[in-house]
């Protein structure tokens, strides 16, 4: 019985909060998403955004932005008109090393995500 | 051999090939802003302290986020649910930041002079601490100072190391507080913020800071005249007042108090954004499925105008043969991709630069032109060359530029750079290395 409580208690410590329509691995830097259930486009978006945006920022920011509907640097809405907004400052980022394409998908990700987290 | 006959070259080289060795393991700490709003220092910054297009909107909100203050409003409960959530409650209700917003800057110099007039010919003992603090009280003000706490040595080419010297001030007056000012941000819900202190007077695009390599300033903004120890860049007792139009235009004009006299100086200055990111951050409208070159160009113009009176002070502090100043100047900032380009004139008169017992006036000018190229990730890195012309009374001074930038990391700032200039004097060859961090 201790040995259960115990392991209970452990599992409820570690366990990470996942919304409703994404399935969220991990916490903290090494957060990401489980890319099994997605559209073949959606994964091909999901490969860029992993690779890309790690560069400068963890997944986590993006993951928090998507759950909550709030980018959590800014305090502001996260929303489609965001995810646009955010893809253009990349883009324009001197070293974001993006290009059009890779932005374009990156949104297209983001607001697909925006999508399965409200369902 | 070739070590004696070009010793700077040497020294130019060494510099860039073993500067990403030098990458100091104990910096790892961030300043205040990115402490305050829990981002990285390229939010704001290229490599710093030059700003890229969010910071320089971050500075023209007065040090508060662009856009946050309407969140709840806009965005409704989740937004608001998810603002306060990230404020603590006595935070949010004193208007108080949540951490002492202070941050360090340290910096060590080394410069060789092939002509240095004591034979020294490498100077490794120039070093600097430096204190920052900046914030808001909410959205309703902002503040920023900064405070000189240890210096050693003259940084090579700064012509104007001492504020009390810069700006006039009266010789038992040497403050080390280099820019101390409140900003009322909006007053009384007008678009008009009115800032209070001792700061830079906005006249020029970019503030003395905000550039890659910051010593020496732009010849265009930081010359001097004769005796007269005044130049545009410096900070000044004053109030201001600014106000953003249409988010792509900005006026700003003031006044600053001149000891040792009863007259005040007055300045003005606009300026207005062409395509790009706007004054307020926000992003242009970009079609992801075409290309334009609109997409990643950024024009920005400035112009500005100043005029004052300053004079030599008499052992009472009170200021004799005066000298009335004037200033007019242009200037643009071309922003495409990695690339940016700066440049600006300023012409001038000063009626009795010399504070001689007879005047005598002088016409002045100065231009300065910057390109540099971001390498950016992975090796952020900035090669740049900078040309800049300054006519003073003995005759006309050009000075040539090239220099590299390197930051091992966001906080680090390593920059390697030579100096040649052909003054009435004579020609000096001076090449310059800096080590800056921030924590």
């Amino acid at each position: 019985m201790k040995k259960f409580l115990v392991t209970m208690l452990v599992v409820a410590a570690t366990a990470t909060s996942a919304h409703a329509g994404l399935k969220i691995i991990g916490k903290g830097d090494a957060m990401h998403l489980d890319a099994s259930a997605f559209p073949a486009a959606m994964k091909a978006n999901y490969e860029i955004v992993r690779v890309k945006c790690v560069k400068c920022h963890t997944l986590e920011r993006t993951i928090v932005a998507i759950k909550t509907g709030v980018a959590p640097i800014s305090g502001q809405p996260f929303d489609r008109s965001a995810t646009k907004a955010y893809g253009v400052k990349m883009l324009r980022k001197p070293d974001s090393n993006m290009s059009k394409p890779e932005v374009k998908a990156s949104v297209d990700l983001m607001n697909y995500l925006l999508a399965e987290s409200e369902q | 051999m070739f070590l004696k006959k070009h010793p700077v070259a040497v020294m130019f080289l060494l510099g860039f090939v073993l500067s990403p060795l030098l990458q100091p393991q104990g910096a790892l700490a961030i300043p205040a802003f990115s402490r305050q709003h829990k981002t990285e220092c390229s939010t704001c910054h290229t490599i710093y302290p030059e700003l890229n297009e969010f910071g320089d909107a971050f500075l023209k909100n007065s040090y508060v986020w662009p856009r946050k203050e309407n969140i709840a409003a806009a965005a409704g409960p989740a937004a608001e649910a998810g603002e306060k959530g990230s404020v603590s409650e006595w935070a949010r209700i004193s208007g108080l930041p949540e951490q002492i917003p202070v941050s360090f800057t340290a910096t060590a110099d080394l410069a060789y002079d092939d002509e240095a007039y004591d034979g020294n010919e490498f100077d490794l003992s120039t070093r600097s601490l430096r204190l920052h603090a900046g914030g808001a009280f909410r959205d309703k003000a902002g503040f920023f100072a900064t405070y000189n706490l240890y210096a050693q040595g003259q940084q090579r080419g700064q012509v104007s190391g001492s504020p009390s010297n810069s700006a006039n001030s009266p010789p038992n007056n040497a403050p080390d507080i280099n820019e101390l000012f409140l900003i009322w941000r909006h007053a009384l819900d007008t678009p008009i913020n009115l800032k209070v202190g001792r700061f830079e007077p906005k006249l020029s695009l970019w503030k003395r800071s905000n550039r890659v390599i910051t010593v020496p300033s732009y010849a265009s903004t930081t010359y001097l005249v004769g005796r007269s120890p005044f130049s545009i860049d410096a900070p000044q007792d004053g109030i201001e007042l600014s106000a953003l139009l249409g988010n792509r235009l900005l006026l700003a004009g003031g006044m600053v108090d001149r000891n040792g006299q009863d007259q005040t100086d007055g300045y003005g200055h606009v300026s207005y954004k062409i395509a790009g990111t706007d004054f307020k951050g926000e992003e242009p409208e970009v079609d992801l499925e075409n290309d334009s070159v609109w997409d990643y160009l950024t024009i920005t113009l400035g112009a500005f105008g100043y005029w004052g009176r300053n004079g030599q002070f008499d052992n009472f502090g009170i200021a004799q043969n005066l000298n009335d100043i004037r200033r007019a100047g242009a200037e643009m900032d071309i922003l495409y991709k990695r690339l940016h380009l700066k440049g600006g004139g300023t012409f001038g008169r000063d009626s009795n630069p010399m504070f001689a017992n007879t005047a005598v006036s002088h016409d002045s000018h100065a231009y300065a032109f910057e390109g540099e190229y971001y390498l950016g990730a992975p090796v952020n890195l900035i090669p740049l060359f900078r040309y800049e012309y300054q006519d003073g009374i003995g005759g006309g001074t050009r000075r040539y530029m090239p220099a590299l930038v390197y930051a091992p990391l966001q906080n680090t700032r390593l920059s390697l750079q030579y100096m040649h200039s052909d003054a009435p004097e004579g020609i000096s060859r001076i090449a310059f290395a800096s080590l800056a961090f921030s924590l």
